[in-house]
């Protein structure tokens, strides 16, 4: 029972995060652009219109901070699928290329790999334009290495469970073998790796928006939220508490998620073992 | 010196465990064992695995893994009492004047540590010695497992060694304090023959010349027939017949004894004949049932076993046994 | 044993080649004439041609990649456009902060993650234990920009403890070193303990279960000993490597805190360079830091190696 008490608190954090993320396409107390300077600097109170405050041009942070929900969680969760799909591609066709395709596949691997993450995404934003487009390419590259390992190596490790063998043996052609028997095996690691790698980008999403290289203003985002919100951090330090704790719920859920899976995954194999 | 319900045990006994039940959560592994080891004797524990010798061997010495839940009546190990000592007590107690030799040699000695580096720390620590004499009694004792260079072995790591040199530092290890009781759990299994027969002379030498108890665990009642004074042998969690050695196989009287006897192997076998072996296995669940463990593989098997077994004494308190046969 | 080291070279060199290959053609991607950037708007099409010319963008890109290697060979990474200083002399200057910043934040998260995960493998599933998993949990999520602010606020402003800005070199002052540091550092920390917490407290838990802890407690040495003598050193080579790597890949990641802190460190080099597409710069300072990353993960694994005499001597007979 322990065990899975990352993960419900993951579950948890993540509903919450998914929460406020739909109730943005449903109703929003304000329209997040709008500014309202004879607004501007309302502390947050509970009893008034503005819950959490506004912001120095007068917007509403509650509206703001469930509109960068949508885009945090786009970048988020896109670039991460983005990123499984080609790892998944590419670490297939490693695993079952020739030896020279195969080293040239991995040794690009390994050299993605070396990059420190944030300089690896700093220096991708450099190149696209900035913009979610451009952070969704840039993460989703960043997570091409680890995901094609993965998948590389279990494929290597599953081909020679029997149940491989029997298949091969009456004759599927590769691609049915792939998908039948392949991707069921793999799954398990694939979601956990895919949980925690959620956390990690939308940790990277945000720093890159603080320094200005990602989602641009006026729209929201929290990372944007927060660098805008320096300024005026000694005199209105609320305005940072919001999407502070915002990313942190979900960095904090992903990652749990990400976590209490693999605990099962361990707990199931040693099982099984 | 078999103790059951009266008593019997006296002072200078070395090892005194009375009614001692290990329980795993709701499974029972170890069931009311009773051992008395007399001071200066060779004392063998024998069974299949799985029968409880190593658990009951470490509730002595209070090395039970943790998640064991153990009771029992007494436990006096050594002179002291092991049930009302505190942790520290027991630990320096058990440090000075236990030496403890277990069965698998692999990852007992400290891969990443040189021999002399922690065969010596006990020493150091209980005797208040220093290093230099630590590392000449080491020297000593290396010399007398058999070891031909002790300053070379000192200067090794475990993994340079083999499974019997390895198993012979375990020896001279445990001998440092000159303990009174060494615990030797299947010290010769993995052993090749020649080692083997070294290892068990260095036995029988050292409780000859020092009158250090040995507590001597093994499957094989070969070995115990040889080497040991007095032996306990449990089944199931259970002793089921213990005593002098010399009366236990002169006249064994519960079913299980008498088929681990049969098949000790000799060379008296023809070789044409099989070796005999008891068909079926040591059950792991239900060993706190009232009735006979042995039930399902006993040759002389009644119904009355299956509700009740008898314990027997003989009138000289010297042969003990567990059975509804006569 | 030389062998494995002549191998571990071997695949260094090889994706550090990758590394340079990557460098080179990805920010040769971006849209927009170089020379054109820096000359800005001003300019004719012929001083455009001119310097394009003189930068030599217009021989083929694998002639560029490869003068680019040669040059980065006798350490020469070109100017930078935005600084009009040479590559080298900006990452020298820049070098030293990163370093201090880098070198405390590692002091400071190896203390307290050998602590408290030591702690929590020997006490397991006690309140400390848990109390060090939410920790480790919560330093990964916070995101360090966010508590850098909170802890300007607080320890800089309020409590007037630390400078909130600012970087003096040891030479100058010790205690104002260490004073400028030592938030930024703490910030830094706080990202990479968890994951060291968490290696070290499952290296910890791995080796209290090995049969050498029996010998040590029949032995009836005391709990210190026990622990720090057989328990640790039997723990320690996971995370050895792991604080070899976090170390490299923390030295390139300071980007943010350098910008909360303002550090002029390698990290805000980074930015201005991305911020301007000053792209001389941004190679020689992504090749520089990768390589180091890649140069330090290596040493790091030929030293675990020599530290644990096992590997050592499985490698022995190669």
């Amino acid at each position: 029972m322990r065990k899975n008490l990352s993960l419900i608190i993951g579950i948890v954090l993540v509903l919450i995060i998914i929460t406020v993320w739909v109730m943005s396409f449903v109703f929003m107390p304000y329209n997040p652009n709008e500014m309202n300077i004879p607004n501007k600097f309302l502390k947050p109170d509970l009893q008034s219109e503005h819950i959490l405050g506004t912001d120095n041009f007068g917007r509403d942070i509650l509206s703001r901070i469930m509109y960068g929900s949508r885009n945090v969680l786009l970048v988020g969760i896109g670039s991460v699928t983005l990123g499984t799909v080609l790892g998944i591609v590419l670490g297939a066709v490693a695993a079952m290329a020739k030896r020279f395709a195969n080293t040239i596949i991995m040794r690009i691997m390994d050299g993605l790999m070396a990059f420190p993450g944030i300089l690896l995404a700093m220096m991708l934003v450099t190149v696209v334009e900035r913009g979610i487009q451009g952070s969704i390419i840039a993460i989703s590259i960043f997570m091409v290495p680890v995901f094609s390992r993965l998948v590389y190596s279990m494929i290597l490790d599953t081909e020679n469970l029997l149940f491989i063998k029997a298949a091969k043996s009456y004759g599927s052609t590769k691609s049915q073998i792939f998908f039948r028997h392949y991707i069921p095996a793999m799954l398990p690691r694939l979601i956990t790796q895919f949980s925690s790698a959620i956390g990690s980008a939308v940790m990277i999403e945000t720093s890159l928006s603080f320094l200005g290289l990602g989602i641009q203003p006026p729209f929201a985002s929290w990372g944007l939220m927060l660098s805008e919100s320096r300024q005026f951090f000694l005199v209105y330090p609320y305005l940072a508490v919001a999407p502070g704790i915002a990313i942190i719920i979900t960095v904090l859920g992903f990652n749990l998620i990400g976590d209490g899976l693999n605990d099962i995954l361990i707990n199931r194999r040693s099982h099984n073992e | 010196m078999i103790f059951l319900l009266t008593g019997g045990a006296i002072m200078s006994d070395t090892v005194v465990l009375n009614n001692l039940h290990i329980k795993d959560g709701d499974n029972t592994l170890v069931n009311k064992t009773s051992i008395v080891i007399e001071q200066g004797e060779i004392y063998g524990l024998v069974g299949e695995s799985g029968s409880g010798k190593t658990l009951t061997a470490k509730a002595i010495i209070d090395l039970l893994p943790e998640g064991l839940n153990y009771t029992a009546d007494k436990i006096i190990t050594a002179g002291k009492n092991m049930l009302i000592a505190s942790s520290d007590e027991k630990r320096e107690h058990i440090g000075k004047n236990i030496g403890y030799i277990p069965q698998n040699t692999v990852f007992y000695l400290h891969p990443m540590i040189k021999i002399k580096n922690q065969i010596g720390d006990g020493y150091i620590y209980h005797m208040n010695k220093s290093r230099k004499e630590a590392m000449e009694k080491a020297e000593v004792l290396l010399k007398k497992v058999g070891f031909e260079n002790p300053k070379t072995v000192l200067n090794y790591y475990p993994w340079q060694l083999s499974g019997g040199m390895r198993q012979r530092c375990n020896i001279a290890m445990a001998l440092m304090n000159d303990p009174k009781l060494i615990i030797a759990d299947e010290p010769t299994t993995a052993l090749d023959s020649t080692v083997q027969r070294q290892v068990m002379e260095l036995f029988g030498a050292i409780n000859k010349e020092l009158k250090i108890s040995i507590l001597l665990i093994s499957h094989d009642l070969g070995l115990i027939k040889h080497y040991s004074h007095s032996l306990a042998v449990m089944y199931a969690g259970q002793i089921v017949e213990s005593g002098y050695s010399k009366t236990v196989f002169n006249n064994p009287k519960h079913p299980y004894t008498q088929l681990l006897i049969e098949i000790i192997p000799s060379l008296k076998i023809k070789k044409s004949e099989p070796l005999a072996e008891i068909p079926g296995f040591v059950q792991e669940k239900g060993r706190d049932a009232d009735g006979c463990l042995f039930i399902k593989r006993c040759p002389k098997a009644m119904d009355i076993c299956k509700e009740y077994v008898a314990e027997h004494m003989d009138d000289m308190q010297d042969h003990y046994y567990r059975c509804n046969l006569e | 044993m030389l062998s494995y080291v002549l191998n571990r070279f071997k695949s260094a060199i090889v994706v550090l080649f990758v590394v340079s290959i990557i460098t080179f053609f990805v920010l040769m991607i971006i849209p927009g004439n170089p020379a054109e950037l820096i000359l800005g708007t001003d300019a004719t099409p012929e001083m455009i041609e001119d310097l394009h010319v003189a930068m030599g963008l217009d021989r083929p890109l694998y002639q560029q990649y490869l003068s680019w290697l040669l040059d980065l060979f006798k350490l020469n990474m070109g100017k930078s456009y935005v600084y009009g200083e040479s590559v080298k002399t900006l990452i020298a200057r820049s070098l030293p902060v990163t370093i201090s910043i880098s070198v405390f934040a590692m002091a400071i998260a190896v203390f307290i993650a050998f602590f408290f995960g030591m702690i929590s493998a020997i006490k397991k599933n006690s309140i400390i234990d848990y109390f060090s998993r939410s920790i480790m949990q919560l330093g990964a999520a916070i995101p360090s920009f966010w508590i850098g602010m909170v802890f300007i606020v607080y320890f800089g402003v309020k409590l007037k403890l630390f400078p909130v800005s600012g970087f003096v070199p040891i030479n100058q002052n010790f205690i104002k070193f260490i004073n400028s540091i030592f938030l930024p550092s703490v910030v830094l920390a706080i990202g990479e303990v968890g994951t060291l917490l968490r290696i070290i407290r499952s290296s910890m838990l791995d080796s209290l279960k090995q049969d050498y802890m029996d010998m040590a407690k029949v032995k009836g040495l005391g709990a210190g000993k026990i622990y720090i003598k057989y328990a640790l050193r039997g723990a320690l080579t996971a995370p050895l490597t792991i604080i070899g790597m976090q170390f490299a890949k923390l030295a390139g990641g300071t980007v943010v805190v350098e910008t909360i802190f303002a550090l002029p460190g390698l990290g805000r080099l980074v930015l201005t360079a991305v911020e301007h597409r000053d792209i001389v710069l941004l190679q020689g300072l992504v090749m520089f830091i990768t390589s180091t990353v890649i140069i330090i993960t290596l040493i790091v694994d030929i030293l675990v190696m020599f530290l644990n005499p096992r590997i050592k001597s499985f490698h022995q007979g190669e």
